[in-house]
Protein backbone atom coordinates (compact mmCIF):
# COMPACT_ATOMS: atom_id res chain seq x y z
CA UNK A 1 0.00 0.00 0.00
CA UNK A 2 1.14 3.51 -1.03
CA UNK A 3 -0.64 6.44 0.30
CA UNK A 4 -0.93 10.06 -1.29
CA UNK A 5 -2.63 12.68 0.78
CA UNK A 6 -5.85 12.02 -0.90
CA UNK A 7 -6.12 8.41 -0.42
CA UNK A 8 -4.79 8.49 2.92
CA UNK A 9 -8.11 10.91 4.15
CA UNK A 10 -10.11 8.70 2.15
CA UNK A 11 -8.73 5.79 4.20
CA UNK A 12 -9.05 7.86 7.12
CA UNK A 13 -12.80 8.65 6.91
CA UNK A 14 -13.75 5.23 6.27
CA UNK A 15 -11.76 3.79 9.45
CA UNK A 16 -13.44 6.37 11.45
CA UNK A 17 -17.03 5.32 9.70
CA UNK A 18 -16.22 2.06 11.00
CA UNK A 19 -14.96 2.92 14.68
CA UNK A 20 -17.91 4.96 15.29
CA UNK A 21 -20.37 3.25 13.61
CA UNK A 22 -21.47 6.19 11.65
CA UNK A 23 -21.87 6.58 7.91
CA UNK A 24 -18.59 8.11 5.95
CA UNK A 25 -21.15 11.19 4.82
CA UNK A 26 -20.83 12.07 8.33
CA UNK A 27 -17.57 12.67 8.73
CA UNK A 28 -15.71 15.59 7.49
CA UNK A 29 -12.20 16.64 7.28
CA UNK A 30 -11.30 19.63 9.24
CA UNK A 31 -8.07 19.86 7.78
CA UNK A 32 -5.03 18.08 6.40
CA UNK A 33 -1.61 19.47 6.48
CA UNK A 34 1.83 18.92 6.12
CA UNK A 35 3.86 17.82 9.08
CA UNK A 36 7.25 16.97 10.47
CA UNK A 37 6.70 14.27 13.32
CA UNK A 38 9.14 13.05 16.21
CA UNK A 39 10.04 9.63 14.54
CA UNK A 40 8.76 7.05 12.51
CA UNK A 41 5.99 5.74 14.01
CA UNK A 42 4.44 9.50 13.64
CA UNK A 43 4.76 10.31 17.19
CA UNK A 44 1.73 7.75 17.64
CA UNK A 45 3.11 4.38 18.65
CA UNK A 46 1.33 1.31 19.34
CA UNK A 47 2.32 -0.09 23.08
CA UNK A 48 5.88 -1.86 22.84
CA UNK A 49 6.11 -0.55 19.16
CA UNK A 50 9.73 0.82 18.15
CA UNK A 51 10.16 3.49 15.43
CA UNK A 52 13.21 4.89 13.91
CA UNK A 53 14.03 8.34 15.52
CA UNK A 54 14.47 10.36 12.78
CA UNK A 55 12.39 13.35 12.09
CA UNK A 56 9.80 12.02 9.68
CA UNK A 57 7.42 14.27 7.54
CA UNK A 58 3.81 13.39 6.88
CA UNK A 59 0.06 14.62 6.66
CA UNK A 60 -1.49 15.73 9.69
CA UNK A 61 -5.34 14.62 9.38
CA UNK A 62 -7.84 15.87 11.90
CA UNK A 63 -11.43 14.95 10.85
CA UNK A 64 -14.66 15.88 12.86
CA UNK A 65 -17.69 13.62 13.61
CA UNK A 66 -20.61 13.81 16.25
CA UNK A 67 -18.84 16.70 17.32
CA UNK A 68 -15.68 15.67 18.23
CA UNK A 69 -12.42 15.82 16.49
CA UNK A 70 -9.97 13.09 15.65
CA UNK A 71 -6.43 13.00 14.47
CA UNK A 72 -4.82 10.69 12.15
CA UNK A 73 -1.66 10.58 10.90
CA UNK A 74 0.00 9.45 7.39
CA UNK A 75 3.01 9.00 5.27
CA UNK A 76 3.51 7.35 1.85
CA UNK A 77 4.01 4.13 3.87
CA UNK A 78 1.76 4.35 6.75
CA UNK A 79 -1.85 5.15 8.36
CA UNK A 80 -2.22 6.01 11.84
CA UNK A 81 -4.88 6.81 14.33
CA UNK A 82 -3.46 9.58 17.20
CA UNK A 83 -4.23 8.97 21.08
CA UNK A 84 -8.35 7.42 20.37
CA UNK A 85 -9.69 6.89 23.10
CA UNK A 86 -6.07 6.83 25.19
CA UNK A 87 -4.39 4.55 22.17
CA UNK A 88 -2.93 4.86 18.89
CA UNK A 89 -3.29 2.52 16.30
CA UNK A 90 -2.02 1.21 13.41
CA UNK A 91 -4.87 1.58 10.32
CA UNK A 92 -3.15 0.06 7.84
CA UNK A 93 0.90 0.30 6.62
CA UNK B 1 90.26 48.43 10.43
CA UNK B 2 92.72 45.99 11.57
CA UNK B 3 93.10 41.67 10.89
CA UNK B 4 92.18 41.24 14.69
CA UNK B 5 89.14 43.58 14.36
CA UNK B 6 88.18 42.01 11.10
CA UNK B 7 88.25 38.23 12.82
CA UNK B 8 86.32 39.90 15.60
CA UNK B 9 83.46 40.99 13.09
CA UNK B 10 83.17 37.99 11.27
CA UNK B 11 82.60 35.75 14.43
CA UNK B 12 79.83 38.21 15.87
CA UNK B 13 78.23 37.68 11.87
CA UNK B 14 78.43 34.33 12.55
CA UNK B 15 77.01 34.25 15.91
CA UNK B 16 73.93 36.15 15.01
CA UNK B 17 73.34 33.73 11.67
CA UNK B 18 73.66 31.10 13.70
CA UNK B 19 71.33 32.75 16.09
CA UNK B 20 68.73 33.72 13.85
CA UNK B 21 68.52 29.85 12.80
CA UNK B 22 67.91 28.72 16.16
CA UNK B 23 65.43 31.39 16.60
CA UNK B 24 63.69 30.52 13.30
CA UNK B 25 63.92 26.57 13.97
CA UNK B 26 62.43 27.75 17.61
CA UNK B 27 59.76 29.20 15.96
CA UNK B 28 59.05 26.15 13.44
CA UNK B 29 59.02 24.29 16.73
CA UNK B 30 56.96 26.18 18.53
CA UNK B 31 54.53 26.08 15.53
CA UNK B 32 54.83 22.37 15.18
CA UNK B 33 53.82 21.85 18.70
CA UNK B 34 50.84 24.18 19.31
CA UNK B 35 49.09 21.55 17.22
CA UNK B 36 49.08 19.01 20.42
CA UNK B 37 48.94 21.84 22.98
CA UNK B 38 46.09 24.31 21.61
CA UNK B 39 43.01 22.45 22.15
CA UNK B 40 41.12 25.39 21.25
CA UNK B 41 42.30 25.30 17.81
CA UNK B 42 40.80 23.25 14.87
CA UNK B 43 41.80 20.40 12.75
CA UNK B 44 42.31 21.33 8.86
CA UNK B 45 39.50 22.08 6.39
CA UNK B 46 39.06 19.91 3.93
CA UNK B 47 40.43 20.83 1.15
CA UNK B 48 43.22 22.31 2.89
CA UNK B 49 43.04 25.76 2.94
CA UNK B 50 44.49 29.15 3.55
CA UNK B 51 43.74 33.09 3.26
CA UNK B 52 44.52 35.01 0.25
CA UNK B 53 47.14 37.42 0.37
CA UNK B 54 46.06 41.04 -0.41
CA UNK B 55 48.06 41.06 -3.45
CA UNK B 56 45.97 38.08 -5.11
CA UNK B 57 43.64 39.82 -7.73
CA UNK B 58 41.24 36.97 -6.51
CA UNK B 59 37.86 37.94 -4.39
CA UNK B 60 38.66 38.41 -1.00
CA UNK B 61 35.18 37.16 0.66
CA UNK B 62 32.48 34.34 -0.63
CA UNK B 63 29.57 35.88 0.80
CA UNK B 64 26.30 33.99 0.40
CA UNK B 65 23.01 36.21 0.69
CA UNK B 66 19.36 34.76 1.65
CA UNK B 67 16.81 33.73 -0.29
CA UNK B 68 15.18 37.12 -2.51
CA UNK B 69 17.82 39.21 -2.46
CA UNK B 70 18.85 39.56 -5.71
CA UNK B 71 21.84 40.40 -7.83
CA UNK B 72 21.33 43.61 -8.05
CA UNK B 73 20.88 44.49 -4.61
CA UNK B 74 24.31 42.59 -3.84
CA UNK B 75 25.69 44.76 -6.35
CA UNK B 76 24.43 47.59 -4.29
CA UNK B 77 25.49 46.87 -0.92
CA UNK B 78 28.77 45.68 -1.87
CA UNK B 79 29.27 49.46 -3.93
CA UNK B 80 28.25 50.84 -0.34
CA UNK B 81 31.26 49.16 1.65
CA UNK B 82 33.29 50.21 -1.41
CA UNK B 83 33.43 46.18 -2.85
CA UNK B 84 33.10 44.76 -5.79
CA UNK B 85 31.05 40.89 -7.16
CA UNK B 86 33.55 39.76 -8.91
CA UNK B 87 31.34 36.99 -9.91
CA UNK B 88 28.06 35.36 -8.68
CA UNK B 89 28.37 31.56 -8.11
CA UNK B 90 25.51 30.33 -10.37
CA UNK B 91 25.12 27.02 -8.96
CA UNK B 92 24.70 28.10 -5.25
CA UNK B 93 21.51 30.45 -5.23
CA UNK B 94 23.14 33.91 -3.58
CA UNK B 95 26.45 33.17 -3.41
CA UNK B 96 28.84 36.03 -4.67
CA UNK B 97 32.79 36.41 -5.13
CA UNK B 98 33.40 39.75 -3.64
CA UNK B 99 36.31 41.98 -4.35
CA UNK B 100 37.32 44.53 -1.27
CA UNK B 101 38.43 47.91 -2.92
CA UNK B 102 40.42 48.90 0.28
CA UNK B 103 42.39 45.55 0.73
CA UNK B 104 41.23 45.13 4.11
CA UNK B 105 41.69 42.09 6.18
CA UNK B 106 39.37 39.49 4.57
CA UNK B 107 38.05 37.91 7.97
CA UNK B 108 37.19 41.64 8.93
CA UNK B 109 35.40 41.80 5.60
CA UNK B 110 33.44 38.28 5.80
CA UNK B 111 32.73 39.50 9.47
CA UNK B 112 31.29 42.60 8.17
CA UNK B 113 29.19 40.81 5.69
CA UNK B 114 28.34 38.25 8.46
CA UNK B 115 27.04 41.07 10.90
CA UNK B 116 23.99 41.66 7.63
CA UNK B 117 20.70 40.26 8.35
CA UNK B 118 20.63 39.28 4.70
CA UNK B 119 23.28 37.46 4.45
CA UNK B 120 23.42 33.55 5.21
CA UNK B 121 26.72 33.72 5.72
CA UNK B 122 29.99 34.97 4.91
CA UNK B 123 33.57 33.38 4.56
CA UNK B 124 37.67 34.51 3.47
CA UNK B 125 38.06 33.01 -0.18
CA UNK B 126 40.53 30.28 0.59
CA UNK B 127 43.21 29.21 -2.12
CA UNK B 128 43.02 25.50 -2.48
CA UNK B 129 46.11 23.62 -2.40
CA UNK B 130 45.60 20.43 -3.17
CA UNK B 131 49.08 19.36 -1.69
CA UNK B 132 50.92 20.50 0.69
CA UNK B 133 51.52 17.71 3.33
CA UNK B 134 54.76 20.13 4.59
CA UNK B 135 52.63 22.86 5.94
CA UNK B 136 51.00 22.14 9.25
CA UNK B 137 50.03 25.56 10.61
CA UNK B 138 48.85 28.86 9.32
CA UNK B 139 48.89 32.23 11.82
CA UNK B 140 47.09 33.76 8.92
CA UNK B 141 43.64 31.49 9.35
CA UNK B 142 44.15 29.46 12.78
CA UNK B 143 44.43 26.67 11.28
CA UNK B 144 46.08 22.99 11.49
CA UNK B 145 46.22 21.17 8.99
CA UNK B 146 47.21 17.39 9.16
CA UNK B 147 48.96 15.21 7.01
CA UNK B 148 47.44 14.90 3.57
CA UNK B 149 46.69 10.79 3.97
CA UNK B 150 44.59 11.91 7.09
CA UNK B 151 41.96 14.47 4.72
CA UNK B 152 39.50 12.11 2.61
CA UNK B 153 39.03 12.70 -0.78
CA UNK B 154 35.37 12.04 -0.53
CA UNK B 155 33.38 14.47 -2.43
CA UNK B 156 30.49 15.37 -0.21
CA UNK B 157 33.09 15.39 2.88
CA UNK B 158 32.31 19.48 3.02
CA UNK B 159 29.16 18.87 3.78
CA UNK B 160 29.97 17.14 6.82
CA UNK B 161 29.63 19.37 9.40
CA UNK B 162 29.72 16.73 11.73
CA UNK B 163 33.12 15.37 11.15
CA UNK B 164 34.65 18.87 10.25
CA UNK B 165 32.67 21.87 10.92
CA UNK B 166 34.67 25.00 9.04
CA UNK B 167 31.34 27.27 10.28
CA UNK B 168 29.61 26.01 6.91
CA UNK B 169 25.95 27.26 6.91
CA UNK B 170 25.72 29.09 9.64
CA UNK B 171 27.16 26.59 11.36
CA UNK B 172 30.20 27.15 14.31
CA UNK B 173 33.72 26.44 13.69
CA UNK B 174 34.69 23.74 15.35
CA UNK B 175 31.51 21.83 16.44
CA UNK B 176 31.73 18.98 15.20
CA UNK B 177 33.85 15.32 16.55
CA UNK B 178 37.06 16.06 15.81
CA UNK B 179 37.41 13.69 13.14
CA UNK B 180 40.60 15.06 11.19
CA UNK B 181 42.74 15.00 14.13
CA UNK B 182 41.45 11.04 15.14
CA UNK B 183 42.07 10.00 11.72
CA UNK B 184 45.23 10.61 12.16
CA UNK B 185 45.66 8.38 14.72
CA UNK B 186 43.10 5.69 13.14
CA UNK B 187 41.03 5.61 10.35
CA UNK B 188 39.28 2.04 11.54
CA UNK B 189 39.65 -1.65 11.37
CA UNK B 190 38.45 -4.54 9.32
CA UNK B 191 38.88 -6.43 12.51
CA UNK B 192 35.43 -4.33 14.24
CA UNK B 193 32.26 -5.38 13.46
CA UNK B 194 29.51 -2.82 14.23
CA UNK B 195 25.65 -4.17 13.98
CA UNK B 196 23.56 -1.84 12.67
CA UNK B 197 20.07 -2.90 14.08
CA UNK B 198 17.94 -1.11 12.39
CA UNK B 199 15.37 -1.18 9.01
CA UNK B 200 18.42 -3.54 7.31
CA UNK B 201 21.36 -1.50 5.16
CA UNK B 202 21.66 -1.37 1.62
CA UNK B 203 24.97 -3.63 1.22
CA UNK B 204 25.13 -2.78 -2.32
CA UNK B 205 25.43 1.20 -1.90
CA UNK B 206 28.52 1.99 -3.56
CA UNK B 207 30.28 3.48 -0.39
CA UNK B 208 28.80 0.96 1.85
CA UNK B 209 29.95 -2.44 0.09
CA UNK B 210 34.13 -2.46 1.08
CA UNK B 211 32.90 -2.28 4.43
CA UNK B 212 30.01 -4.73 5.02
CA UNK B 213 29.98 -7.64 7.09
CA UNK B 214 29.92 -11.16 5.28
CA UNK B 215 29.54 -14.05 6.89
CA UNK B 216 33.14 -15.81 6.52
CA UNK B 217 32.98 -19.06 4.77
CA UNK B 218 34.01 -21.05 7.65
CA UNK B 219 31.56 -19.80 9.93
CA UNK B 220 28.01 -21.81 10.09
CA UNK B 221 24.82 -20.45 9.04
CA UNK B 222 22.84 -19.17 11.97
CA UNK B 223 20.64 -22.00 13.46
CA UNK B 224 17.57 -20.96 15.04
CA UNK B 225 15.83 -23.47 17.53
CA UNK B 226 12.43 -22.20 16.32
CA UNK B 227 12.78 -20.26 13.27
CA UNK B 228 15.22 -23.05 11.73
CA UNK B 229 18.53 -21.94 9.51
CA UNK B 230 19.52 -19.00 8.22
CA UNK B 231 21.22 -17.79 4.95
CA UNK B 232 22.53 -15.24 6.86
CA UNK B 233 25.30 -14.44 4.49
CA UNK B 234 24.96 -10.53 4.33
CA UNK B 235 23.31 -10.59 8.19
CA UNK B 236 19.89 -10.96 9.64
CA UNK B 237 16.74 -10.10 9.10
CA UNK B 238 14.20 -11.05 12.24
CA UNK B 239 10.70 -9.29 10.15
CA UNK B 240 10.00 -11.77 8.32
CA UNK B 241 12.91 -14.49 8.52
CA UNK B 242 13.80 -14.15 4.95
CA UNK B 243 17.35 -13.29 5.84
CA UNK B 244 17.89 -10.88 3.71
CA UNK B 245 18.59 -7.51 5.57
CA UNK B 246 18.02 -5.12 2.56
CA UNK B 247 17.05 -2.09 3.50
CA UNK B 248 13.58 -1.05 2.13
CA UNK B 249 13.13 1.93 4.08
CA UNK B 250 16.48 3.92 3.77
CA UNK B 251 16.88 4.81 7.75
CA UNK B 252 19.66 2.21 8.48
CA UNK B 253 21.37 3.03 5.72
CA UNK B 254 21.78 6.38 6.99
CA UNK B 255 22.83 5.52 9.96
CA UNK B 256 25.44 2.76 8.77
CA UNK B 257 26.75 5.53 6.32
CA UNK B 258 27.52 7.51 9.71
CA UNK B 259 29.35 5.04 11.18
CA UNK B 260 31.23 3.72 8.01
CA UNK B 261 30.76 4.58 4.75
CA UNK B 262 34.05 4.21 2.52
CA UNK B 263 36.17 7.34 3.14
CA UNK B 264 38.96 8.46 0.81
CA UNK B 265 37.56 6.23 -2.20
CA UNK B 266 36.63 9.54 -4.37
CA UNK B 267 32.55 8.76 -3.97
CA UNK B 268 30.34 10.22 -1.61
CA UNK B 269 31.00 10.83 1.99
CA UNK B 270 33.38 9.54 4.57
CA UNK B 271 32.28 7.54 7.57
CA UNK B 272 33.76 7.89 11.08
CA UNK B 273 35.65 5.01 9.96
CA UNK B 274 36.95 4.78 6.69
CA UNK B 275 37.42 0.84 7.10
CA UNK B 276 34.95 -1.32 9.32
CA UNK B 277 32.96 -3.92 8.93
CA UNK B 278 29.11 -3.26 9.48
CA UNK B 279 26.69 -6.13 9.94
CA UNK B 280 22.91 -5.27 9.43
CA UNK B 281 20.43 -6.62 11.68
CA UNK B 282 17.15 -5.68 10.17
CA UNK B 283 13.88 -5.64 12.51
CA UNK B 284 12.09 -2.66 11.68
CA UNK B 285 10.31 -2.72 7.68
CA UNK B 286 9.58 -0.43 4.83
CA UNK B 287 7.82 1.80 8.07
CA UNK B 288 10.77 2.15 9.95
CA UNK B 289 9.01 1.11 13.00
CA UNK B 290 9.13 -2.58 14.31
CA UNK B 291 8.44 -4.98 17.24
CA UNK B 292 10.20 -5.68 20.34
CA UNK B 293 10.48 -9.44 19.58
CA UNK B 294 11.95 -8.88 16.37
CA UNK B 295 14.56 -6.38 17.84
CA UNK B 296 15.73 -9.31 20.66
CA UNK B 297 15.70 -11.71 18.16
CA UNK B 298 18.49 -9.52 15.82
CA UNK B 299 20.34 -9.12 18.97
CA UNK B 300 20.19 -12.66 20.14
CA UNK B 301 21.65 -13.01 16.20
CA UNK B 302 24.48 -10.98 16.87
CA UNK B 303 25.69 -12.21 20.35
CA UNK B 304 25.23 -16.31 18.70
CA UNK B 305 27.68 -14.72 16.23
CA UNK B 306 29.75 -13.40 18.65
CA UNK B 307 30.17 -16.67 20.41
CA UNK B 308 31.17 -18.09 17.06
CA UNK B 309 34.19 -15.60 16.59
CA UNK B 310 32.83 -12.95 14.75
CA UNK B 311 34.32 -9.68 16.69
CA UNK B 312 30.89 -8.10 17.37
CA UNK B 313 31.73 -4.99 19.78
CA UNK B 314 28.91 -2.20 18.88
CA UNK B 315 25.21 -2.43 18.82
CA UNK B 316 24.15 0.88 17.21
CA UNK B 317 19.93 1.40 18.14
CA UNK B 318 18.48 4.20 16.53
CA UNK B 319 15.36 3.68 17.42
CA UNK B 320 13.14 3.27 21.01
CA UNK B 321 9.61 4.09 22.13
CA UNK B 322 8.44 4.63 25.44
CA UNK B 323 7.24 1.01 26.75
CA UNK B 324 9.90 -0.35 28.56
CA UNK B 325 10.07 -4.28 27.72
CA UNK B 326 12.13 -6.83 30.49
CA UNK B 327 12.75 -8.78 27.75
CA UNK B 328 14.81 -6.56 25.87
CA UNK B 329 16.48 -4.82 28.45
CA UNK B 330 17.72 -8.76 29.45
CA UNK B 331 18.95 -9.00 26.07
CA UNK B 332 20.92 -6.02 26.11
CA UNK B 333 22.28 -7.19 29.26
CA UNK B 334 23.37 -10.39 27.41
CA UNK B 335 25.17 -8.89 24.93
CA UNK B 336 26.80 -6.55 27.55
CA UNK B 337 27.92 -10.01 29.03
CA UNK B 338 29.45 -10.50 25.42
CA UNK B 339 31.47 -7.30 25.57
CA UNK B 340 29.06 -5.62 22.81
CA UNK B 341 28.53 -1.88 23.53
CA UNK B 342 25.13 -0.73 22.84
CA UNK B 343 24.56 2.51 21.24
CA UNK B 344 20.77 4.21 21.68
CA UNK B 345 18.96 7.23 20.79
CA UNK B 346 17.95 9.27 23.31
CA UNK B 347 14.38 9.82 21.47
CA UNK B 348 12.78 13.00 19.78
CA UNK B 349 10.40 14.20 21.95
CA UNK B 350 12.11 17.13 23.20
CA UNK B 351 11.31 15.73 26.81
CA UNK B 352 13.70 14.53 30.15
CA UNK B 353 13.96 11.00 30.19
CA UNK B 354 14.69 11.64 33.56
CA UNK B 355 10.75 11.96 34.16
CA UNK B 356 9.49 10.09 31.02
CA UNK B 357 11.59 7.49 30.14
CA UNK B 358 12.62 6.09 26.53
CA UNK B 359 13.54 3.09 25.78
CA UNK B 360 15.99 0.62 25.44
CA UNK B 361 18.46 4.18 25.94
CA UNK B 362 16.79 3.93 29.26
CA UNK B 363 18.26 1.02 30.70
CA UNK B 364 20.09 1.44 33.59
CA UNK B 365 22.99 -1.10 32.02
CA UNK B 366 26.87 -1.01 32.36
CA UNK B 367 26.69 -1.16 28.19
CA UNK B 368 24.39 1.28 27.49
CA UNK B 369 25.05 4.45 25.79
CA UNK B 370 21.95 7.24 25.35
CA UNK B 371 22.63 9.94 23.08
CA UNK B 372 21.34 13.51 22.46
CA UNK B 373 21.69 15.11 19.13
CA UNK B 374 23.09 18.65 18.60
CA UNK B 375 23.18 20.87 15.73
CA UNK B 376 25.93 22.91 13.69
CA UNK B 377 26.10 25.33 16.33
CA UNK B 378 27.11 22.71 19.69
CA UNK B 379 23.30 23.52 20.56
CA UNK B 380 20.88 21.09 21.69
CA UNK B 381 18.13 20.43 19.28
CA UNK B 382 14.67 21.49 20.38
CA UNK B 383 13.82 17.92 19.61
CA UNK B 384 16.24 15.83 21.51
CA UNK B 385 15.60 14.14 24.57
CA UNK B 386 17.94 14.84 27.74
CA UNK B 387 18.28 14.25 31.00
CA UNK B 388 21.18 14.70 33.72
CA UNK B 389 20.93 10.75 34.60
CA UNK B 390 19.80 8.82 32.04
CA UNK B 391 20.84 10.54 28.37
CA UNK B 392 24.92 10.65 28.60
CA UNK B 393 26.35 12.02 25.96
CA UNK B 394 25.61 14.19 22.75
CA UNK B 395 26.64 13.99 19.30
CA UNK B 396 25.43 15.72 15.86
CA UNK B 397 22.04 14.85 14.86
CA UNK B 398 20.68 17.36 12.49
CA UNK B 399 21.06 18.02 9.09
CA UNK B 400 23.62 14.59 8.47
CA UNK B 401 24.39 13.69 5.09
CA UNK B 402 24.58 10.42 4.84
CA UNK B 403 23.89 7.13 2.56
CA UNK B 404 20.34 6.35 1.22
CA UNK B 405 18.98 3.53 -0.73
CA UNK B 406 19.80 2.92 -4.20
CA UNK B 407 23.15 4.68 -4.42
CA UNK B 408 21.48 8.29 -2.91
CA UNK B 409 22.60 10.19 0.23
CA UNK B 410 20.47 12.13 1.99
CA UNK B 411 20.67 14.70 5.02
CA UNK B 412 18.13 13.44 7.66
CA UNK B 413 17.81 15.14 11.51
CA UNK B 414 17.30 13.35 14.52
CA UNK B 415 18.80 10.80 17.86
CA UNK B 416 18.67 8.37 15.10
CA UNK B 417 21.96 10.46 13.46
CA UNK B 418 23.69 11.32 16.72
CA UNK B 419 24.16 7.46 17.97
CA UNK B 420 25.86 6.56 14.76
CA UNK B 421 28.53 8.94 15.72
CA UNK B 422 29.28 7.27 19.23
CA UNK B 423 28.94 3.70 18.00
CA UNK B 424 31.36 4.84 15.27
CA UNK B 425 34.05 6.61 17.45
CA UNK B 426 33.45 3.73 19.71
CA UNK B 427 34.68 1.23 16.71
CA UNK B 428 37.26 4.20 16.17
CA UNK B 429 38.86 3.52 19.31
CA UNK B 430 38.44 -0.67 19.50
CA UNK B 431 40.73 -0.37 16.07
CA UNK B 432 43.42 0.66 17.68
CA UNK B 433 42.59 -1.05 21.74
CA UNK B 434 40.87 -4.05 20.12
CA UNK B 435 41.12 -5.86 23.84
CA UNK B 436 39.59 -2.49 25.72
CA UNK B 437 36.75 -4.26 27.92
CA UNK B 438 32.63 -2.70 27.37
CA UNK B 439 32.74 -0.86 30.91
CA UNK B 440 36.24 1.07 29.41
CA UNK B 441 35.23 1.35 26.38
CA UNK B 442 31.93 3.06 27.40
CA UNK B 443 34.17 5.00 30.24
CA UNK B 444 36.25 6.27 27.45
CA UNK B 445 33.27 7.70 25.61
CA UNK B 446 32.17 9.17 28.59
CA UNK B 447 35.24 10.79 29.87
CA UNK B 448 36.81 12.45 26.88
CA UNK B 449 33.80 14.73 25.90
CA UNK B 450 34.19 18.71 24.71
CA UNK B 451 32.38 20.23 27.98
CA UNK B 452 29.46 22.61 26.41
CA UNK B 453 28.55 24.99 29.07
CA UNK B 454 24.38 24.39 28.08
CA UNK B 455 25.10 21.24 28.39
CA UNK B 456 25.87 20.98 31.92
CA UNK B 457 22.56 19.67 34.02
CA UNK B 458 20.89 18.18 31.09
CA UNK B 459 23.12 15.54 29.99
CA UNK B 460 25.43 13.31 32.28
CA UNK B 461 28.76 14.30 30.86
CA UNK B 462 27.93 17.52 30.04
CA UNK B 463 29.31 17.43 26.34
CA UNK B 464 29.99 16.41 23.11
CA UNK B 465 31.33 13.49 21.41
CA UNK B 466 34.99 13.92 20.78
CA UNK B 467 36.76 11.18 18.42
CA UNK B 468 40.48 12.57 18.77
CA UNK B 469 40.55 12.92 22.61
CA UNK B 470 38.59 9.36 23.18
CA UNK B 471 41.70 8.15 21.20
CA UNK B 472 43.64 9.99 23.60
CA UNK B 473 45.01 12.81 21.53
Amino acid sequence: MSFTRESAVARAKSDLAARLKVSEGDINEVSTSEKDFPDMSLGAPEKGEMSAQMISSGWQIRLGANGKNYEYRADKYQLRLHDFKGSNYVVES
Amino acid sequence: MNRNNIWIHIGIAVILVTLAAVIGQIDRWRSALKFDTVPAVRSTPMPKSVARTKEDSEPEVLVRFKPGVSLAEIKKITAMNNDVVEDEIESVKGLAAIDDLDNADPEAVAEQYREMSNVSYAEPNYEIKLDDPAETYSIQDGVHRVPSDASPDDPQFAQQWALNNLGQDGGKKGADINALEAWQETQGSDQVVVAVLDSGVDYTHTDLRSNMWLRPDNLPQYTDDELGTFNDENGFNGTDNAADPMDDNGHGTHCAGIIGAEGNNGEGIAGVNWNVRIMPLKFMGRGGFGTTKDAIEAINYAIDRKQHGVNVRVINASWGSTSRSKALEDAIRAAGEQGILFVAAAGNDGSNNDKRPHYPSNYDLPNVISVAALDRNDQLTSFSNWGPNTVHIAAPGKDILSTWLNDDYREASGTSMAAPHVAGVAALILAKEPNLSVEKLRDRLLKSVDPIDSLKGKIESGGRLDAAKALGN
